[in-house]
């Protein structure tokens, strides 16, 4: 219902058509500080009743088309919705034309990664003193500076891991982003993280949960048709909380055996793996944000342990 | 956490009769919460005296008690039912309240019994004001400034106030009841004074006025792992100010950032957590959008109107899954029964809007309509739609009052600007016609306070509608339907007959999809049949139902004479329909009921209950049939409607031509006169002049009424001439075509309403109740005794009667006849083809489930030989309760038009005992009186005597005007002299009454004009909660229960057949 400012701009959604499912969107207007990245990353908006369409202004409308992105409102979004529910995601194209193209390029095939990344070294300090590499694949805004609470950020491009630089980190740290973990560009971060594993902290967030995964052994598989939205509650098997989700692959339990990730928490309605950590490796991960954004912050606690987590790793190094 | 196995039997306190602020929602709350404790195989022990309920029904309940709710019956029944627990947050306030009394006086501890979910203390930390300020401030949750008044330390308090205006609110408030806003130090004082001087030793809070920011909901589910979620939140369109049950309500909140959301949702959680709430809780919250500043309103620490609200609007039950969890459960370990695929550790998604409006009694009482902090609606509706424009306007088709025939309004410009910024229920009209007119949306926000977003969606309607043409089906009607726009508004905009509208929709296929409420908006698969119509291309499957299904009508919004009895007997309908292998669908809009409960019938749509909505679930569904005879009149009116549609066999049971011969006066009287049954006289007036000339061979005092009503506007029982003409004038203007038709009143009769099922050639008796009261009062606002003091003969004669007209009128189903007997003579008042008010009290008086029969003998599987009239179970006294308290401009005297919100019911093994319960009831106080205010007219004092002699001998002190006290001295009865106001002499009534030294009114005024003369003793003995008796008879009935020695005992509803039979 809201946030649609949030999702719109989410590099993690990058390469997708955006179905609504709540059929007002756009009822508040679009702002700025609320923006995930610096541009609208979905490749088409559908909406039942966008505001700005139906009563003017300034809204939804005007700001897709700034960013040159298509979208089609008065759509009956849930049938669309049910379609995807029973046969899974699929590929589509939005056209003011009725030719149909012969084949739909699949966008996780792209390296979607290097499309939202930053290509330049960017620090965030905070004055705090834990200092973190975060590795760039997409990162969230509001992530970074739920983040940057924690400690001094310090972020690179995905692509240019800074192994010689490494002693200058408390921990490592990765974020969301787009398209398949298991995605051949992402295969040196890969490789660099499972070098990093068990010698420094290691955390991550979405992707990053997933890459980290991968890191260590386990394996991914594509979803049906993911975990989208702020109301997926993840359980540690005693209490349950509401966590927001955006991924579409998930970490397979049955590869975790013998590997050092150790799951924490699940889904409680499908029991995906939301939540692996292992302490004594330094591992903290989680498949949901929990810097919410568009979503709750009942897992905000997140960060803190991160704090406690890395200090307790290094301390007893 | 699994359930906590020491809790075995549980008393569950339901919220009494029906009132404004605790209507038919705790019926809902109370029902979910009993069967949910039945699925664990805990037992249910339910006290509660409103027998219109469906709670209150052994099906839903295992142990039902049919009393008043004070302490003493609490602590009998825990111990007659080895109560170990008890269940305080389903039955609102009253329920919330005398629990807190008991824990209070240590008599739970006491009894071993412990209350399940929130603590006591818990409870108490939302609900004193202070504590509750206290701990928000302790959490750094933001609440408005505030103090505590006491009347020791008022006049000081006041002076140090720094933040008006101010809201003033009495201790452990009951929808709001005495709140207002006062903004000087002056006003303050005053407001003090009148009120310590009722409640000397309460206090009263007052806090800074939030008044127009916007006003926010959260509905929040905490459990014992301390896990929480927020089932849904609620933006009230109408800001800060307007009591949130008198605001138009959007589910869910439209207009908030996620970043509003989020931070109000994280307050919630750290709010419930530090109260320690074990179950449901409302939130209340105000934003200040402009800042980003927001502030804790109130917390109800138990389900709600806004927790029913939220329930039918999530598909959540909140009340069940509180309930699971106060026995012990975790919400990962409770299954959503929606999806019965998902957990209730989930927070739902809707991929629709719901808009709920008010329902305000302001078409029965003539008051003031303004609406504020204070509660005055009596029931609301809710829209469902895929917009908020079409949701907005399905609740407005809902409402069944005039603004569901028309959103215009025929005022003058500067009025309309008052409408607009002074709240009343004619906002909304006002909104709309303000558009019409061409006023900006900007303008109109501003001037109402609500956000401009909303106001566009009016707009997005009105520029909609502004293309019918008059004289032709409108060529946008495609557009029109998709913003939710009713054929019935369409036909007023465009002259064409609504009919004509539907059957042309029809005809063209122009038809409405229907679409699941499924809690997740698709994301899992749902299996719950809960549905709401939308114009859009498809619908959701419905899986195919190779049964045969009938659809059962609702009764709507709760109003003024249609109240929850209603949806007890279509609930009754749904649940023998059921039973016998139909497919039974229910269609209403009515959040707060039980009928609404999507696990109540096979199929439910929550939809408007208009002959649009019903024939389009016909035209999809194709039932066998429709039930229009349990819903009261609204179902009744839609019969010919839906006969004209679908052919008369579509109206199962007394067919629609019947009901038309029983409805229309002129035919009925005839049938009567060819039946040879005695009517009260009576003519037939074709205009003013005839009415003029023909009154006097009736003679008064008369019954005006139209030949025709659709609607039944009741009778209106007029005394003299000038009233009786303007009435026959009120009647032409709304019903030119039709005669009036004016009849004799019968005074000194006595009045009857006899219950009977019927297959159109035997009957069968439910039940005869009598009416306390002679002649004038409305017989919804009566006090009745089941069974009437009739002899053998005087039954046996009414039973011919009832089985000569259950032949004439072809009754099929049940109905039910007033009649009024005098001299060993009945005349025949009324004939309902439907069932009534009563019903529900007489099915659980005899222990025979009434409606089931109606329905039997309605689908021919329920033979009537050999069945027996009923046979009530002891004495059973129905009181009605009334809104007077929330009207200050409303006159207490009682009339012919019904104004009894609710009722209560009273019963023993005698009249005496049954009556002292039920005055309990009412009265809400146990102790004896100790003296008596008696001020009647000369025309009464004769027939009052009886009463004052019985009371001086009962030793009771006795206070009288003048003119009373002189008469009472001349027949020796002693009394204490007090004066009316203009006598300007001392002691006065009032200093009487305000030094607490009356403990009963009795107040008889004259009849018109000075009928108002005792207003102001009349207001001030209800100020006081002082009982107050405006009828000699039941004054007189009430006086000789409550002295009598009679002890009352509570009673479970089916121990008295072991009494009966033994």
């Amino acid at each position: 219902m809201t946030g649609y400012v949030e999702i719109l701009t989410d590099p993690s959604y990058r390469g997708q058509i955006m179905v609504f499912s709540s059929p007002t969107i756009a009822n508040y207007p679009w702002i700025q500080e609320a923006m995930e990245s610096g541009t609208i990353q979905v490749s088409g908006a559908i909406t039942r009743d966008s505001h700005s369409l139906l009563s003017g202004g300034s809204s939804l409308d005007s700001v897709l088309s700034e960013y040159q992105i298509p979208g089609i409102d008065l759509v009956d979004t849930r049938t669309l919705i049910l379609k995807i529910r029973e046969k899974g995601v699929m590929k589509g194209f939005i056209s003011d034309s009725d030719e149909v193209p012969g084949e739909f390029p699949d966008p996780m095939l792209r390296d979607l990664v290097s499309e939202v990344a930053g290509n330049q070294i960017m620090t965030l300090e905070s004055g705090k003193d834990l200092e973190c590499l975060v590795l760039d694949t997409g990162a969230k805004k509001s992530l970074m500076r739920r983040l940057s609470t924690v400690a001094n950020l310090t972020i690179v491009p995905f692509d240019k891991f800074p192994h010689s630089r490494l002693n200058e980190f408390d921990f490592v740290f990765l974020p969301n982003g787009p398209g398949d973990p298991s995605h051949e560009s992402l295969r040196a971060l890969r490789g660099s993280i499972s070098d990093v594993l068990g010698t420094k902290p290691v955390i991550g967030v979405c992707l990053g949960h997933q890459i980290i995964s991968l890191a260590a052994g386990c394996s991914t598989y594509k979803m049906k048709y993911g975990h989208r939205g702020g109301n997926h509650s993840v359980t540690d098997g005693t209490k349950t909380w509401m966590t927001a989700h955006n991924h579409g692959y998930a970490v397979s339990r049955d590869s975790m055996r013998g590997t050092i990730m150790q799951e924490k928490q699940w889904d409680i309605n499908d029991s995906t793996v939301e939540m692996i950590g292992n302490p004594d490796m330094g591992i903290l991960t989680t498949q949901y944000h929990p810097e919410g954004a568009p979503g709750p912050h009942d897992m905000d606690g997140f960060f803190d342990t991160i704090g406690t987590l890395v200090r307790n790793f290094n301390a007893s190094r | 956490m699994p359930l906590d196995k020491n809790v075995k039997n549980v008393l569950v306190i339901g919220s009494g009769p029906v009132v404004i602020g605790q209507a038919a929602e705790f019926d809902y709350s109370g029902s979910q919460a009993c069967l949910a404790l039945r699925e664990e195989g805990i037992r249910s022990v339910l006290l509660n005296p409103n027998p219109a309920s469906i709670q209150t029904d052994r099906e839903v309940a295992d142990r039902v008690y049919l009393e008043p709710v004070i302490p003493e019956m609490i602590e009998e029944i825990i111990q007659r039912e080895s109560v170990d627990s008890i269940l305080a947050s389903v039955g609102g306030q009253t329920a919330l309240n005398s629990v807190m009394l008991l824990e209070k006086s240590g008599k739970l501890e006491k009894l071993g019994v412990r209350i399940l979910g929130t603590s006591a203390a818990s409870i108490e930390a939302a609900e004193d004001r202070k504590l509750f300020h206290d701990l928000m401030n302790s959490i750094g949750e933001p609440v408005a400034a505030s103090a505590t008044l006491a009347e020791r330390d008022y006049l000081i308090k006041v002076g140090e106030v720094d933040f008006f205006p101010v809201i003033v609110r009495s201790s452990f408030s009951l929808g709001g009841l005495g709140g207002g806003i006062v903004d000087n130090g002056g006003a303050l004082v005053q407001i003090c004074e009148e009120f310590f001087a009722g409640h000397p030793g309460a206090t009263m809070e007052i806090e800074k006025s939030l008044t127009g920011l916007i006003e926010l909901e959260y509905e929040i589910i905490r459990d014992p792992s301390d896990s929480c979620i927020s089932v849904c939140n609620m933006e009230n369109v109408d800001p800060m100010g307007i009591h949130t049950g008198e605001s138009i309500v959007v589910t869910p909140a439209q207009t908030l950032s996620d970043r509003e959301h989020n931070t109000l949702r994280d307050a919630a959680f750290r709010i419930v957590r530090a109260i320690g709430i074990v179950g449901a809780c409302n939130i209340q919250f105000a934003l200040d959008r402009k800042s980003g500043q927001y502030y804790v309103v109130e917390v109800n620490p138990r389900t709600s109107r806004s927790s029913a609200l939220a329930s039918k609007a999530s598909g959540f039950p909140i009340a069940r899954f509180s309930t699971k969890i106060a026995v012990g459960y975790a919400l990962s370990e409770i299954m959503n029964p929606v999806t019965r695929n998902t957990y209730a550790a989930f927070e739902p998604s809707m991929d629709y809007v719901t808009v709920k409006i008010p329902r305000w009694p302001f078409d029965k009482f003539q008051v003031d309509r303004s609406i504020g902090v204070q509660m005055k609606s009596i029931g609301e509706v809710m829209g469902i739609g895929r917009t908020l424009e079409e949701a907005l306007m399905k609740a407005i088709a809902s409402l069944d009052n005039e603004i569901s025939a028309s959103i215009r309004l025929d005022v003058t410009g500067q009025n309309l600007i008052e409408l607009l910024s002074k709240p009343s229920d004619l906002r909304i009209r006002a909104v709309f016609e303000a558009l019409f007119r061409g006023h900006e949306t900007s303008e109109i926000s501003a001037l109402t306070g609500y956000e401009k977003y909303f106001i566009e969606k009016f707009a997005n309607i009105v520029k909609e509608a502004n293309q019918i043409t008059i004289g032709q089906i409108p060529e946008n009607l495609a557009s029109l339907k998709k913003l939710g726009i009713s054929d019935r508004i369409i036909s007023k905009m465009s002259g064409i007959p609504e009919l004509e509208i539907t059957r042309h929709r029809i005809s063209s296929g122009l038809l409405p999809s229907f679409r699941t409420i499924d809690t997740c908006a698709g994301e899992f698969k749902s299996e719950t049949p809960y549905f709401y119509s939308t114009y859009e291309e498809q619908g959701d499957y419905l899986q195919p139902d190779e049964r045969k299904k009938v659809l059962v009508i609702g009764s709507g919004p709760n109003r003024i004479a249609q109240g929850i009895e209603f949806d007890y007997c279509s609930v009754k309908a749904v649940r023998a329909l059921r039973k016998s292998g139909y497919s039974a669908m229910m269609i209403n809009s009515n959040p707060e009921t039980v009928s609404t409960d999507f696990d109540v019938s096979d199929r439910l749509f929550f939809e408007p209950v208009t002959l649009e909505h019903v024939s389009n679930v016909i035209a999809m569904e194709k039932p066998v049939g429709v039930l229009v005879q349990f819903s009261g009149q609204t179902g009744q009116n839609l019969s010919w409607g839906i006969s004209d549609l679908f052919g008369e066999s579509m109206i199962l049971g007394t067919s629609p031509s019947q009901i038309m011969r029983v409805e229309d006066r002129s035919q009925f009287s005839a049938s009567l006169d060819r039946l040879g049954f005695r009517q009260p006289d009576y003519t037939s007036v074709y205009n003013l002049e005839d009415a003029t000339h023909k009154v006097d061979s009736v003679g008064l005092p008369a019954i005006v009424r139209s030949s025709f009503v659709i609607g039944g506007r009741s009778m209106d029982i007029i005394y003299d001439r000038k009233n009786l003409l303007r009435r026959v004038q009120d009647i032409f203007s709304a019903n030119p075509r039709n005669p009036a038709i004016i009849s004799r009143y019968l005074e000194n009769a006595m009045e009857l309403d006899v219950d009977f099922v019927s297959d159109a050639s035997k009957v069968a008796i439910c039940g005869t109740m009598e009416h306390i009261e002679e002649a004038g009062t409305h017989s919804g606002d009566a006090t009745m005794v089941l069974p009437a003091s009739l002899n053998h003969g005087a039954t046996e004669q009414l039973r011919a009667i009832v089985e000569s007209l259950a032949r004439e009128f072809k009754i099929v189903g049940v109905a039910n006849l007033q009649v009024a007997f005098r001299d060993g003579t009945f005349y025949i008042i009324e004939l309902n083809a439907r069932a009534s008010r009563t019903i529900p009290i007489v099915s659980k008086a005899t222990r025979t489930d009434w409606i089931s029969v109606a329905v039997g003998l309605i689908t021919g599987t329920t033979n009537l030989s050999g069945f027996a009239d009923g046979t009530p179970n002891g004495v059973y006294v129905k009181v009605p309760v009334f809104p007077f308290e929330r009207f200050s401009d409303l006159d207490i005297l009682l009339g012919p038009e019904m104004r009894s919100t609710g009722e209560g019911v009273g019963s023993g093994e005698s009249r005496v005992e049954a009556l002292k319960k039920a005055f309990l009831i009412t009265n809400k106080r146990s102790e004896r009186p100790v003296s008596v205010l008696i001020t009647v007219h000369d025309m009464y004092k004769e027939s009052m005597l009886p009463i004052a002699r019985f009371l001086d001998q009962s030793r009771i002190l006795l206070l009288a005007t003048p003119g009373t006290h002189d008469f009472l001295a001349k027949f020796g009865i002693q009394s204490t002299k007090v004066y009316k106001l203009e006598d300007m002499r001392e002691p006065t009534i009032s200093s009487a009454i305000s030094n607490g030294n009356v403990s009963v009114v009795v107040n008889l005024p004259g009849s018109s004009p000075g009928l108002r003369d005792g207003f102001q003793i009349r207001r001030l003995a209800l100020s006081r909660g002082i009982p107050l008796y405006t009828n000699l008879k039941l004054a007189d009935t009430f006086f000789r229960s409550v002295l009598s020695s009679v002890a009352i005992r509570p009673r479970e509803i089916l121990d008295r057949l072991q009494i009966a039979n033994s």
